[in-house]
């Protein structure tokens, strides 16, 4: 279907596309949309890839962070337990092994402040500890007993040798406080490298939270923290900490993020990126949600698609103020044009020198040369009305008219019945073709008919003296010509011509035929000519659309040529031929008149 | 007989009969003693048990070295019994931190707690929650009134305030001042500490009627010793024209004397001043003027005598009674070098 056929569809409600407005509203609307549609597509499909992009290198960053942040914090911690070997801590294991208690209390007093000075430098540590082999434990609260055998940071440093030197961290557990802490805590050896006992530092498991809880995965996604036996020791959720995670999220994938930074899809379209935390073994894994990655994508569509209307919307409105402003001087001109076609005399208001002021400018020049014509044409009216009456004027001349009676009473004074009959018959008719009701063309048989009967009389009353005859093409006989056009031509070939020759031997031929595109009469008389110069002035006479002077001069040639020209135009009129003492021939050339 | 005797006679025969103390000739020895004087009995350990008996002494403060004493001779009376003892507070003091530290005690189901109460009202509540888990609590240089607490064992905190008030009489009376009225001020360590209340209310019993005392500023220190110092060297600057200072503890004179020029001319210049506490660097201080009078608490019978009767009270043994006072000191220019001679200096530091 093509755009033309579409905009001749009717709108719902029966609104057609024709008007240029409704047409360039339309085009304008359905150009912008298009381009727009399609780039909203291939943008959704772009930003999409781009965002599954982005959202793997923002967890694996979030995910960097946490790590840095936590192995920041645990060096800070390895920091603090490398004190572990002052003089005042070996010192108090020593005396706290010895059983020296009155040597000890300098000792005790003194620790309780470094610890608790240590301990006011970090908000989240809990306690600061030494415990010695016995399980006496000096820490920021004081002098306590613990189990040994339960405190897995106790076995963990008591086994190593003393060449591992690395921190141990024991996960999540509850301290005597009441608190949830992890441990960190290094060995303290003696002076032969002998085990004395720990330091140990409790850290709130807030600080996990704390590193942890405000990072965002989308708006479901989270962060959780696996230590290295594959328990929870974070979770935005407390009720998932302890738990495996292999129980949380499946065993196989489990295996799988053992690796580090792998970004895997995991049951509830989860996108799941890890990493190790190689200071303590910990895994940090990210979960963020691919459905919310959908979810953003419907608002990013949502928006695409308000933007779309929106822009749609307002282009059109555009497209309407537009169309509105261009078609305004369009509609103006419509309308002046139809003012225009009920009075001519209207012209438009340029106001734009554009191309539709410049149209107007035409129309307006149009109507000038429209009017021009017209008048042009009232008048030429005028003229052939004139010259149509002076012909019939010529017609029913007195001089005629009363020789012509004159003629008809020596015929009845002379009881020639049958010539009058015949004469007044003739005149009669004579006239009536003359008047033809008024009609300003007649068939060419009523000419011819109207030309035989002004011969018969005009013999008649002359004696004779001349002979006439007809020549006529009966197939246009029934063609339209404009009347009285032979009857002059023929009445000059009778006193220019054939009246002053001797013996009656003048001889006047009418001949009519198709010629050309036309109809051509010709009046041939075997006269006394005319003279090669009067013919050349009488042509040149009659060459001219206003005769002016020469019409007093060759009336009954000029009458007719007039008659002729302003019925037809230039190209049709008379000619004159003739060769003097031989005689004349008119001839006249007419158009087909349907 | 008064509690006092009978403590004396429990370390009498302890000492002079049975060289070690509580094994069970001693126990009971002990137990027939208490018998006979229908003394507390507390009901007995459970006969299941195997693992050492654990008591937690909780002071107001790590910081405060008054304690250091009592914690001594607490974990020396701990050894001899063969027991595990635990000393843990919070370490400055702090009402809502030492309730959490009782909290973790009774988590750990230690067999016996005593508390020095920084703040009555707040420890009662977890003296109750003790007491019904099980454990044997005690209250220990600052006692926890009407509470669920077996017994205190401390200085008689209105006797030691009395004492103080007769010797703040003693010298009034000795300058000639007694009928002119004296502006006084009072150091106190936290203003609801029953213990340093009931001295204030000692001294002032005592005074009342015999010598004109006005009172004038009631300061506190939360028994921190550099505040102690800061808020007496602020109060005669700003009140030099006080005549009396009354110090319920000895925080004040823990640090060195140079750290007071202002309190020290304050002295210099007449101002009297009686404090609590004998020990050595108050002691030193004042010997330096600083005070004209000391009364001192036991803190190493405090420390020695809360454990064996917690112990007794967790074996089902009897006790004295609710109160255990373990006697004051009196100290003046006439024994001041006695005194030091026999005390030994902190040296924590």
């Amino acid at each position: 279907m093509n755009l033309a056929k579409l905009f001749r569809l009717p709108f719902h409600g029966g609104i057609k596309l024709e008007s240029i407005r409704s047409k360039f509203i339309l085009s304008f609307s359905l150009l912008s949309i298009i381009p727009m549609i399609l780039l909203a597509l291939f943008s959704y499909q772009a930003y999409l890839g781009i965002l599954e992009r982005n959202v793997q290198a923002y967890s694996s960053e979030v995910i960097d962070r946490i790590d840095r942040s936590l192995e920041i914090y645990l060096s800070d911690l390895e920091r603090i337990l490398d004190q572990r070997g002052d003089y005042y801590n070996v010192q108090f294991i020593k005396l706290s092994l010895a059983g020296d208690i009155e040597g000890n209390r300098k000792f005790t007093f003194r620790l309780w402040e470094n610890l608790n000075s240590i301990k006011r430098l970090k908000t989240d540590l809990r306690d600061i500890s030494i415990i010695t082999l016995d399980g006496v434990a000096v820490g920021c609260y004081g002098v306590s007993h613990i189990d040994l055998s339960r405190n897995e940071l106790f076995q963990t440093l008591v086994n190593r040798t003393s060449g591992e030197g690395k921190m141990a961290i024991w996960g999540p557990h509850p301290d005597w406080l009441g608190g949830s802490v992890f441990s960190v805590g290094k060995a303290i050896r003696g002076d032969y490298d002998n085990f004395l006992g720990i330091m140990s530092i409790d850290v709130d498991v807030e600080l996990l939270e704390r590193i942890c809880r405000n990072v965002r995965l989308g708006k479901t996604g989270y962060v959780m923290l696996v230590d290295d036996n594959g328990q929870i020791i974070y979770h935005p959720k407390a009720e998932f900490v302890g738990k495996s995670l292999g129980f949380l999220m499946g065993q196989p994938l489990f295996n799988v993020w053992k690796e580090d930074f792998i970004t895997k899809f995991g049951p509830g379209n989860q996108v799941i990126t890890a990493k190790t935390l190689t200071a303590a073994n910990w895994k940090i894994i990210g979960l963020a949600n691919k459905l919310e990655l959908a979810a953003e994508m419907q608002k990013v569509a949502r928006i695409s698609l308000a933007l779309i209307f929106g822009t749609f919307a307002a282009l059109t409105l555009a497209a309407v103020f537009l169309a509105s402003l261009l078609t305004k001087p369009l509609k103006e001109l419509q309308q002046s044009m139809r003012r225009a076609s009920e009075d001519l005399n209207t012209n438009i208001a340029i106001k734009t020198n554009d191309e539709i002021g410049r149209l107007g400018q035409s129309f307006n020049q149009m109507l000038a040369r429209i009017r021009e014509l017209m008048e042009q044409s009232v008048q030429e009216q005028k003229k052939l009305r004139r010259t149509e009456m002076k012909a019939l004027q010529e017609q029913i001349k007195p001089h005629f008219i009363y020789n012509t009676l004159d003629l008809i009473i020596g015929l009845l004074e002379t009881n020639k019945n049958e010539d009058v009959i015949k004469m007044v018959e003739a005149l009669g008719a004579f006239f009536r073709i003359s008047l033809s009701h008024g009609q300003e063309f007649i068939t060419i048989r009523e000419e011819i008919e109207h030309v035989k009967n002004y011969l018969y009389i005009q013999r008649f009353r002359h004696g004779d003296k001349y002979d006439y005859t007809f020549e006529v093409d009966e197939t246009i006989l029934e063609k339209k010509t404009l009347k009285l056009v032979l009857q002059p031509l023929v009445e000059n070939a009778i006193y220019h011509g054939v009246r002053e020759l001797e013996n009656s031997s003048g001889l006047i031929t009418v001949k009519a035929f198709p010629d050309r595109d036309g109809i051509c009469f010709e009046v041939i008389d075997n006269g006394l000519g005319i003279a090669p110069e009067k013919v050349d002035d009488i042509n040149r006479c009659l060459g001219r659309a206003n005769a002016g002077e020469s019409e007093k001069l060759y009336f009954g040639l000029q009458n007719v040529n007039e008659r002729i020209m302003l019925a037809f135009g230039k190209e049709y009129g008379l000619t004159v031929e003739s060769i003097l003492g031989r005689g004349t021939k008119v001839i006249v050339y007419l158009p087909f008149i349907a | 007989m008064n509690r006092r005797t009978f403590n004396l006679t429990i370390l009498g025969l302890l000492f002079l009969g049975f060289l070690n103390p509580f094994s069970n000739k001693a126990i009971n020895s002990i137990t027939a003693f208490a018998a006979s004087k229908s003394f507390k009995s507390i009901p007995n350990l459970s006969p299941s048990r195997t693992r050492p008996i654990v008591i937690a002494i909780v002071p107001k403060s790590l910081d405060n070295p008054v304690f250091v004493d009592a914690k001594e001779t607490a974990e020396l009376a701990a050894g001899k019994q063969n027991i595990i003892l635990e000393w843990v507070a919070p370490f400055k003091v702090d009402p809502d931190a030492q309730v959490k530290v009782i909290e973790g005690l009774i988590r750990r189901k230690v067999d016996g707690i005593a508390i020095s109460c920084s703040d009555p009202e707040k420890i009662r509540s977890v003296i109750a929650k003790a007491a019904a888990a099980g454990i044997k609590v005690a209250t220990i240089d600052a006692d926890c009134p009407n509470s669920k607490r077996i017994f205190y064992c401390g200085t008689d905190n209105y006797k030691a305030g009395r004492a103080c008030g007769e010797a703040m009489v003693r010298i009034i009376t000795q300058k000639g001042l007694q009928n002119k009225e004296l502006r006084t001020a009072i150091l106190t360590g936290g203003i609801k500490a029953h213990n340093l209340n009931e001295r204030i209310r000692g001294f002032k019993e005592a005074v009342a009627g015999r010598i004109s005392l006005k009172y004038e500023a009631l300061l506190a220190c939360d028994d921190d010793t550099s505040t102690g110092a800061k808020v007496v060297e602020s109060y005669i600057k700003k009140h030099p024209e006080t005549d009396v200072f009354y110090f319920t503890g000895g925080w004040a004179f823990f640090g060195p004397p140079e750290s007071m020029p202002l309190y020290q001319e304050w002295c210099n210049n007449g101002g009297i001043a009686v404090s609590m506490d004998t020990f050595y660097p108050v002691l030193q201080a004042a010997k330096k003027g600083f005070a004209k009078a000391l009364v001192g608490q036991d803190f190493k019978k405090m420390g020695e005598f809360t454990v064996n009767y917690l112990v007794c009270a967790i074996k089902g043994l009897p006790i004295p009674g609710e109160y255990i006072d373990t006697g004051l000191e009196l100290a003046d220019q006439s024994n001041f070098d006695r005194l030091l001679s026999e005390k030994k200096p902190w040296e924590m530091k």
